[in-house]
C-alpha cells in the first residue's frame, strides 16, 4: 500500500522559513527532517534515505542545483524524488531545476495544498 | 605591354588628367612630325618639277639659238655669193628684216644668260663674247652689202665655229648640271618618301603603345580601385586601397574610399558598441526584474506562510500556544518590514532616475543620527554573528545642515551591506568632521570585491556577481542609490576592497549645502 506519510528531508538555509514549513507539514501527518545547507542534505540522504526532499535552490556551502546533480549520480540516492522550492519563479527558472534533476517545481510564496498534492504524487510515483 | 610597365615605374604618381595630357601631348607631336615630313616631300617634289621646267625651257632656247645661227649663216653666205656674181642692192625692208632677226638672236642669246646660274656663268660668257662678235660681224656685213665699191666680207669663219663650239659645251653643261640636279632631287624625294613610310608607321606603333600604356596604367588604378570598393562591399572594412600609387584624381578617390570606409568603421563600432551597451542594460534589467522578483517572494512567503498557518491553527483551539503566537506574529512583522524597505528601495531609485528625488535641508546632529542607525541595525550585525567597533570622534562633532532621512539611509544602506557580506568577523563605523564636510567610514572584514567588481558596484541593477545577489540576498540597489544620495547631498563616496580582506566605504557629506 501506498505510504502518504513517509519521511520528508527539508533543505532550506532561511531559519523563519524552515520553521514555519516544518510546523505545517508535521500538521499534514508528514515526518519532517531538516538540513540547512546542500552539502549536509546529501550526507542525510545518505544516511536517512528520505521518501521525499524539498530543496530550496540557494544554499550555503553547496547550492541546490549542485547538490542535486550529485544526488542524481549517486547510485545509493539517485531514486529519492526531489522537488526544487525556490523563489526563483521565472520559466528558465523551472527550466534549470529540471535539468539538474529535479522531480517537480514549486515557488514560494508557497500554495501549501498544492504542494502537498505534488509531494503525494512524488511519492505515489516513488513506491 | 612592356611600354605599359615602362610608363607605369617611371610616372606612378601620375594623375589621369596628366597621362591624358601626355598621351594627347605625344600624338600631336607625331602628327605635326608626320606633316612637316609630307611638306618637305612635297616642297622636293616641286622643286624637281621646277628644275625640269627650267632644263627644259633652255634646252629649247639653246636648240633654237643654235637653228637661228645656222639659219642666219645660210641666209649670209647665200647674200654673199649673190652680191659677187649679180651685183644687187638689198631693199631696205629686207635690210629691216635682217636687222630684226639679228635683234632675235641677241634677244634669244640674252634670254639664255637668265638659265643656268653660277655652274653656267662662265660658259654662257664665253658663248656670250663669242655670238655677240658674230652678230656684230653679220650687223656690219649688211650695213656694207648696199654700200658701192666695197666687198661685203662674211664673217670671219672662225667666228661662226667658235660660236658654235661654246654653244655645244653649254648645251652639254646645262644638261650635265640637269642630270645632276635630277638625281640629286631624286634621292631627296626618295629619302622623304621612305622617312614618310617610316614615320608613318612608327606613328602608329608609338600611338598603339600609349593607347595601350593608358588603357593598362588606367586599368590598373580602376581595378585597384574596384577591388577596395568590392572588399569594402563584402564588409572588410580594414581593408585599404594603396593610395600612394595614383595621383590627382585616382588618388583623391581612392583616399575618399578611404576615408568612407574609416568612417563607416567608426560608425558601425560605435553602433555595436551601443547595441551592446543596450543589450547589457537589457540583460540587466532582467537580472534586476529576476531578483526583484526572488527578493519580494523571500518574504511574501513567510508572511503567507506563517498567516496561513495561524489561521489552521486558530482553527483547532487545543493546539494554540499563546508565546508561540506571539513569536509568530512577530515573525510576520518584520517580514513585512523587510518588504516595505525593499519596495521602499525599488520606488527610490524609480525617483532618482526621473528626477524626482527631493532633497530638503535641515541641521542635526550626526553623531545622534549614528549612533541611532547602528542601534537600530543591531540585529542584523549579530544574524551573521558579527561584532561593531563604533569610532565617533565627538568632540569635534558639530551640527550640520543637510538632509538627515538620506544621510541616514546612507548609512543604513552601508551598514547592511557590511553585515550582509561579512560572516563572523568585525564591522568598524568611524566618523570626523572638519571645517567642511563629515566623514564617514564604513569598514567590513568580508568577502571584499575584486577591482573589476569595484568598478561597478555603484551600478544600478549590478551585483558583484551574478548570483551575487541569489547568494547574499539584496537587489544591487543599495549601493546605487547611496551614490546618487552622496551627490544629491553635494558628497562623495568611494570604496577600497580586497577579495576576501574586506571593504571600506568612504562617504564625505558636506557640512552646508554649497
Amino acid at each position: 500500500m501506498m505510504e502518504t506519510t513517509g519521511q520528508i528531508l527539508l533543505v532550506e538555509d532561511n531559519e523563519v522559513n524552515r520553521n514555519m514549513l516544518t510546523r505545517r507539514l508535521e500538521r499534514a501527518g508528514h515526518t519532517v527532517i531538516t538540513a540547512p545547507d546542500g552539502e549536509t542534505a546529501l550526507s542525510v540522504m545518505r544516511e536517512k534515505h528520505p521518501a521525499v526532499v524539498l530543496m530550496d535552490m540557494n544554499l550555503p556551502v553547496k547550492d541546490g542545483w549542485t547538490a542535486c546533480q550529485e544526488a542524481k549520480v549517486d547510485e545509493a540516492i539517485r531514486d529519492i524524488p526531489i522537488i526544487a522550492l525556490t523563489a526563483h519563479a521565472m520559466e528558465e527558472d523551472k527550466a534549470r531545476a529540471l535539468a539538474a534533476g529535479c522531480t517537480d517545481f514549486a515557488t514560494k510564496p508557497v500554495d501549501f495544498p498544492a504542494l502537498l498534492t505534488v509531494i503525494a504524487a512524488a511519492l505515489n510515483a516513488h513506491s | 605591354m612592356r611600354t605599359a610597365d615602362v610608363v607605369t615605374q617611371l610616372r606612378p604618381r601620375l594623375s589621369l588628367r596628366g597621362r591624358l595630357y601626355l598621351f594627347s601631348g605625344a600624338i600631336l607631336i607625331l602628327f605635326a612630325i608626320n606633316v612637316a615630313v609630307s611638306l618637305w616631300g612635297s616642297f622636293a617634289r616641286n622643286e624637281s618639277s621646277l628644275a625640269y621646267q627650267e632644263a627644259v625651257t633652255a634646252a629649247q632656247l639653246t636648240a633654237e639659238l643654235e637653228q637661228n645661227l645656222q639659219n642666219k649663216r645660210q641666209q649670209v653666205l647665200v647674200l654673199a655669193t649673190l652680191r659677187e656674181t649679180t651685183d644687187d642692192p638689198l631693199e631696205d625692208s629686207q635690210l629691216d628684216q635682217a636687222r630684226a632677226d639679228l635683234d632675235i638672236i641677241a634677244e634669244r642669246l640674252r634670254q639664255l644668260g637668265n638659265y643656268g646660274g653660277e655652274d653656267l656663268e662662265a660658259y654662257y660668257r664665253r658663248l656670250h663674247d663669242s655670238t655677240t662678235t658674230l652678230i656684230e660681224q653679220w650687223r656690219q656685213f649688211y650695213i656694207r652689202y648696199n654700200q658701192t665699191g666695197s666687198t661685203p666680207s662674211v664673217e670671219d669663219a672662225r667666228s661662226y665655229n667658235n660660236a658654235q663650239q661654246r654653244l655645244r659645251e653649254l648645251d652639254q653643261r646645262q644638261s650635265f648640271i640637269a642630270v645632276q640636279r635630277a638625281t640629286a632631287i631624286d634621292r631627296t624625294i626618295t629619302l622623304t618618301d621612305q622617312i614618310t613610310v617610316v614615320g608613318f608607321i612608327s606613328s602608329i606603333a608609338i600611338t598603339l603603345a600609349l593607347v595601350l600604356a593608358m588603357i593598362r596604367s588606367t586599368n590598373a588604378s580602376l581595378t585597384r580601385m574596384k577591388r577596395g570598393v568590392e572588399r569594402f562591399g563584402s564588409g572588410d572594412l580594414t581593408y585599404r586601397i594603396d593610395e600612394q600609387r595614383d595621383a590627382g584624381e585616382i588618388g583623391d578617390l581612392a583616399r575618399t574610399f578611404n576615408e568612407m570606409s574609416t568612417k563607416l568603421q567608426t560608425a558601425i563600432e560605435e553602433m555595436n558598441t551601443a547595441r551592446a551597451d543596450a543589450d547589457s542594460a537589457n540583460a540587466a534589467k532582467s537580472m534586476f526584474l529576476a531578483n526583484v522578483s526572488h527578493e519580494l517572494r523571500t518574504p511574501l512567503n513567510a508572511i503567507i506562510g506563517y498567516s496561513e498557518m495561524l489561521q489552521d491553527e486558530l482553527s483547532d483551539e487545543t493546539e494554540l500556544n499563546r508565546e508561540q503566537f506571539h513569536h509568530d506574529l512577530a515573525t510576520i512583522i518584520l517580514s513585512g518590514k523587510q518588504l516595505l524597505t525593499l519596495i521602499n528601495d525599488i520606488l527610490d531609485l524609480s525617483k532618482i532616475e526621473t528626477g524626482k528625488m527631493q532633497v530638503s535641508f535641515e541641521v542635526f546632529s550626526p553623531a545622534t543620527l549614528l549612533v541611532q542607525v547602528c542601534d537600530a541595525l543591531s540585529p542584523l550585525l549579530t544574524q551573521n554573528k558579527n561584532t561593531l567597533v563604533l569610532n565617533i570622534d565627538k568632540d569635534n562633532m558639530r551640527d550640520m545642515n543637510s538632509d538627515r532621512g538620506k544621510l541616514q539611509q546612507i548609512v543604513t544602506n552601508l551598514f547592511s551591506n557590511a553585515c550582509k557580506f561579512t560572516q563572523d568577523g568585525q564591522i568598524t563605523v568611524s566618523a570626523f568632521m572638519n571645517e567642511q564636510a563629515l566623514t564617514v567610514t564604513v569598514a567590513d572584514t568580508g568577502i571584499g570585491m575584486t577591482p573589476a567588481q569595484q568598478a561597478r558596484v555603484f551600478e544600478a541593477f549590478t551585483q558583484a556577481e551574478a548570483d551575487t545577489g541569489l547568494k547574499y540576498g539584496g537587489t544591487g540597489l543599495g549601493l546605487a542609490i547611496v551614490r546618487e544620495f552622496c551627490t544629491m547631498l553635494g558628497g562623495t563616496i568611494e570604496v577600497e576592497s580586497k577579495p576576501n580582506e574586506g571593504a571600506q566605504f568612504r562617504v564625505r557629506i558636506p557640512v552646508d549645502p554649497a
